[in-house]
């Protein structure tokens, strides 16, 4: 194998020991003098031979796609990749899936002889993150084999067929690394730039990567004089649909492995993972921690601990602590603090504005937490409310939807009760509302009225005059309803309203804990179970 | 892997530098050189009749050739064709040499016309700087005295020995000379006598004259009257004599005899001719032998060389050959001051100008040892002969300021 591999290698020292051989007997057969004089020379020579070949290979490159067509990827044993199955977290089905994908790499010959086929490819889907290629260099570590990794944009070029030519030296690479080895892993990283649904166009746009995918096609299931065990597996953030379909047929990406955001518990295990290569206080709650990053990636995750020991090195501290960890969420979520000079004014009405948030969120909405309250302007904010729902959640009721409005709406009734006016501030609280009540009638039978039915499928100059003002009647008495409802709420807990506003002007953010303590304080805690 | 890889590297450099160190030896070490040049005249041009001597830091290579001269009296062409090859065997061993030899000598000598020789004188790191193309082909051939000449000493030599001969076959044109060889000819009876040469030294006091200094073994039956003198010159008695030969006497070129011994005032004297000979000074840098006197020197190599040069600059330059005609010249070195005389006229037989033959020739000769780098001199002189000898004398460093034109010839004395 080691003959097989670096067989160029060989050839090339073989035929350079040769010539300096032949080199050396040249020069003894020579009179000393000239011998001399060519020693001399040599170092001029060997110069000038360089600059000479430099000159012949970058005109090859350029101009005769040799250096185009190259690929700078080299394969790395599997042993060397060095990532464990241990060390893959927060994706047990995912890594389930892998461990039979592996498990099917290594009896490879157990399953030939009960006449089963042979896995080609996988393909990974799923956001951004979430460890795919981390997944991949596991099944590599695990089964033991070489790995080549590329990405899909590796191929791209503007060249017609450069982008095929280095498919082919690829799995070439591949099935040579293969024949020594056992196997080999192919990574495709990025895989829709390459695997997109061939389009043809007259213009003759496209062309490459038309050409590029269909050698892809030929090399994983096509016409090949040897069978090798090559397993190529595919990672893509974009949805299943974007792919060509003939990449997704049997014998080719024909296992397919689904990698989603972490859950709750998945979240607390990469939480974990990570808070055990920092020094982190005792006071950190792990599943507090979880719960407040619902929906963030096992990579989000990562970073916020990194930045959350950046900021507590600034700070001068030995460990990490919960004001670290939120300030580092905090600012993956929301952006960079960035203090504006606004009136005491300005600044007592975002105060009530927030707290309206704040108060209606903890008291009425049956999903989401508030993690923080902060008159400290970001970005294009003068204020925010930070909540995460208290798990994940993949549909919403009725009453999540009418509580969301209800939040939204919650800023405009404070500042209406407390200055008797309104400001601009709402502009944006009021859009979200109205889009959450408008689809609530328009597109899932929401209203009260019984109009059942998607409204907005059926052209709207189909939809007659009067149906229109009715589902947008029924839109105003949702906000109309809401805003009863909150003015409400707010009135009858006005002290809190006060007490919180008071808080906020005085330290300009309230945390967890503080928000926690306060509503407690008031009679109106929640009591939250870990989940299981 | 990275050991291996390691260990390939090891050898790789080692393959390298063992190669490289067995390209450090010379091809043809000190102690082999006369073997090296006879084996390459022998094994690549088929010459085993040369001959090689070193003499100090002078490589002596000589050769005698059949038929040097042709009927022109010039170089014959196969001639020059054999000199062309052991002259190129004389520039390989002593550029791949690590004896540290400075010049090398080359005479090759008719066997049929006596005196007619060729002869090459080379500065051996002139033979380096051409083959390194650091000077051209072109000046390598006006550093590199060729001189193709009657050698006045072989010619004397045969001279002698032709009438040496002549006498014991009592050769009837002989008759005039015998008188003066004292004393076999005036006590011996009529063709009894009989001399033979048991030694000759030369001497080349000039290029057309030469000295020779003779030893005899001598056979004679006195005359009646003159038994007596057995006693003083036995039958068998070595004698001596002097001749100074002028080739270019072709009728009698015979200038002088003189006998060691001699009559007067009643009774039988003798000279110390070899003292008169030593007195004498050589002029000619081979020998008889065919091989350098004695070492040589940059310091004659160089005023040779700029004399050689002086003919030259007047004969290819088409504007000085237009309007000059260079007679004679002369280069030599004593007590490190060069002095180069020159016969120079201009071409209608009359004197030519002489600050254009002057600062030409002292411009050129100010060139030559700057560009040799020669230090060990302290002036140089230039006699122009046609110009009733007037003189220039020029210490080392005015040379150099007149060389980058930083003097005008009119400023010089004469």
């Amino acid at each position: 194998m080691y003959l097989m591999e670096y067989r160029v290698k060989i050839a090339i020292t073989a035929t350079i020991i040769i010539l300096i051989i032949l080199s050396i007997w040249g020069l003894t057969s020579l009179e000393s003098f000239y011998r001399h004089l060519t020693i001399a020379q040599m170092p001029i020579s060997l110069l000038l031979a360089g600059i000479n070949a430099g000159i012949f290979v970058f005109m090859y490159m350029t101009f005769l796609q040799g250096g185009f067509t190259k690929i700078k990827q080299t394969a790395i044993k599997g042993e060397n990749v060095n990532i464990h199955w241990d060390d893959v977290i927060g994706m047990e089905e995912a890594k389930q899936e892998a461990l039979e994908v592996v498990e099917l790499i290594k009896d490879r010959t157990k399953l030939l002889k009960i006449g089963g086929k042979i896995l080609r490819g996988l393909l990974m889907v799923g956001p951004p993150g979430c460890g795919k290629t981390y997944l991949a260099k596991a099944i590599a570590t695990e089964a033991g084999i070489p790995f080549i990794s590329m990405s899909g944009s590796e191929f791209t070029e503007i060249f017609v067929g450069v982008g095929a030519s280095r498919v082919r030296k690829l799995f070439k690479k591949a099935r040579s690394l293969a024949y020594g080895y056992g196997a080999s892993i192919i990574f495709i990283d990025e895989l829709d730039a390459i695997g997109r649904q061939r389009s043809f166009s007259f213009m003759g746009g496209g062309q490459e990567t038309n050409s590029t995918q269909n050698q892809l096609l030929v090399e994983m299931d096509g016409l090949q004089d040897k069978d090798s065990n090559v397993i190529i597996i595919g990672a893509t953030n974009a949805a299943e649909s974007i792919l060509d379909p003939a990449l997704l047929r049997p014998g080719r990406f024909d296992r397919k492995i689904y990698l989603d955001r972490p859950n709750l518990q998945e979240r607390e295990k990469v939480f974990e993972y990570y808070l055990k290569k920092i020094k982190y206080e005792p006071t950190v709650d792990i599943g507090r921690l979880a719960r407040q990053a619902v929906h963030k990636s096992p990579a989000e995750i990562e970073n916020m601990i990194k930045e959350s020991a950046l900021i507590a090195t600034r700070k001068r501290k030995e460990t990490v602590g919960n004001k670290e960890l939120s300030e580092a969420m905090e600012r993956i979520d929301m952006g960079l603090k960035h203090k504006k000079h606004m009136t005491k004014e300005e600044r007592e009405m975002v105060a009530f504005h927030e707290t309206g948030h704040l108060v209606v969120m903890y008291i009425l909405h049956p999903t989401d937490d508030v993690f923080k309250a902060s008159i400290i302007s970001r970005k294009e904010t003068l204020g925010v409310v930070h909540s995460q729902p208290r798990e994940e959640l993949y549909t919403h009721n009725k009453e999540k939807l009418l509580a969301d409005i209800k939040v939204d709406l919650s800023g405009y009734i404070a500042e209406k009760i407390k200055f008797g006016t309104t400001s601009t501030g709402v502009a944006s609280d009021f859009q979200k509302a109205m889009q959450i009540a408008h689809n609530m009638v328009w597109m899932v039978g929401m209203s009260d009225a019984g109009y059942v039915g998607d409204y907005t499928v059926v052209p709207k100059s189909q939809l007659s005059e009067s149906l229109k003002e009715k589902l947008n009647a029924e839109t105003d008495k949702i906000i109309q309803n809401c805003l009863k409802d909150v003015d409400a709420l707010l009135k009858k807990e006005w002290p809190i309203v006060e007490r919180f506003v008071k808080e906020l002007l005085e330290k300009d953010e309230l945390e967890y804990d503080e928000i926690e303590a306060i509503f407690r304080e008031c009679g109106k805690g929640h009591n939250f179970k870990k989940p299981e | 892997m990275r050991e291996r890889l390691t260990k390939c590297k090891v050898l790789f450099i080692f393959l390298i530098l063992s190669g490289l160190s067995a390209c450090d030896k010379p091809t043809y070490p000190t102690g082999k050189i006369e073997e090296s040049v006879l084996k390459l005249c022998k094994d690549e041009y088929n010459l085993d009749n040369v001959k090689v001597k070193i003499v100090g830091s002078t490589l002596g290579v000589y050769i005698p050739v059949e038929g040097l001269v042709d009927p022109e009296m010039k170089l014959d062409k196969k001639a020059g064709e054999k000199i062309e090859d052991v002259a190129l065997s004389i520039h390989r061993v002593v550029t791949s040499t690590d004896m540290p030899l400075k010049f090398y000598i080359f005479t090759t000598r008719d066997t049929k016309t006596a005196g007619a020789e060729f002869i090459l004188t080379g500065f051996i790191y002139d033979v380096v700087r051409v083959r390194l193309f650091d000077i051209s082909r072109g000046e390598y051939f006006q550093r590199i005295l060729r001189d193709f000449r009657f050698n006045p000493a072989i010619a004397g030599e045969r001279k002698i020995r032709e009438l040496f001969n002549a006498l014991n076959h009592n050769s009837p044109l002989t008759e005039t000379l015998k008188p003066i060889l004292y004393p076999i000819y005036v006590i011996g009876k009529k063709d009894t006598q009989k001399i033979e040469i048991t030694d000759i030294e030369s001497k080349e006091l000039s290029d057309h004259e030469s000295l020779l200094y003779v030893k005899t073994v001598e056979e004679y039956e006195a005359s009646p009257g003159f038994e007596a003198y057995g006693a003083i010159f036995p039958p068998g008695f070595k004698n001596e004599y002097l001749f100074l030969i002028d080739i270019s006497l072709f009728t009698s070129p015979m200038k002088e005899i003189v006998s060691k011994y001699f009559y007067s005032n009643n009774e039988v004297r003798q000279r110390d001719l070899k003292d008169t000979f030593e007195q004498y000074k050589d002029s000619g840098i081979i020998g008889i032998d065919g091989f350098p006197k004695k070492d040589l020197d940059i310091g004659w190599f160089l005023s040779q060389q700029i004399s050689r040069r002086i003919k030259q600059l007047f004969e290819e330059d088409k504007k000085l050959k237009k309007n000059f005609r260079v007679v004679s010249s002369h280069g030599e070195i004593k007590d490190r001051v060069f002095q180069f005389k020159f016969n120079i006229t201009s071409n209608d037989g009359k004197t030519g100008d002489e600050k254009i033959i002057f600062s030409n020739i002292i411009k050129m000769a100010g060139t030559v040892l700057h560009l040799y780098g020669f230090e060990e001199y302290k002036s140089v002189e230039f006699i122009s002969l046609a110009n009733a000898e007037k003189k220039i004398y020029l210490s080392k460093e005015n040379l150099e300021i007149f060389r980058k034109n930083k003097l005008d010839i009119a400023s010089l004395k004469y």
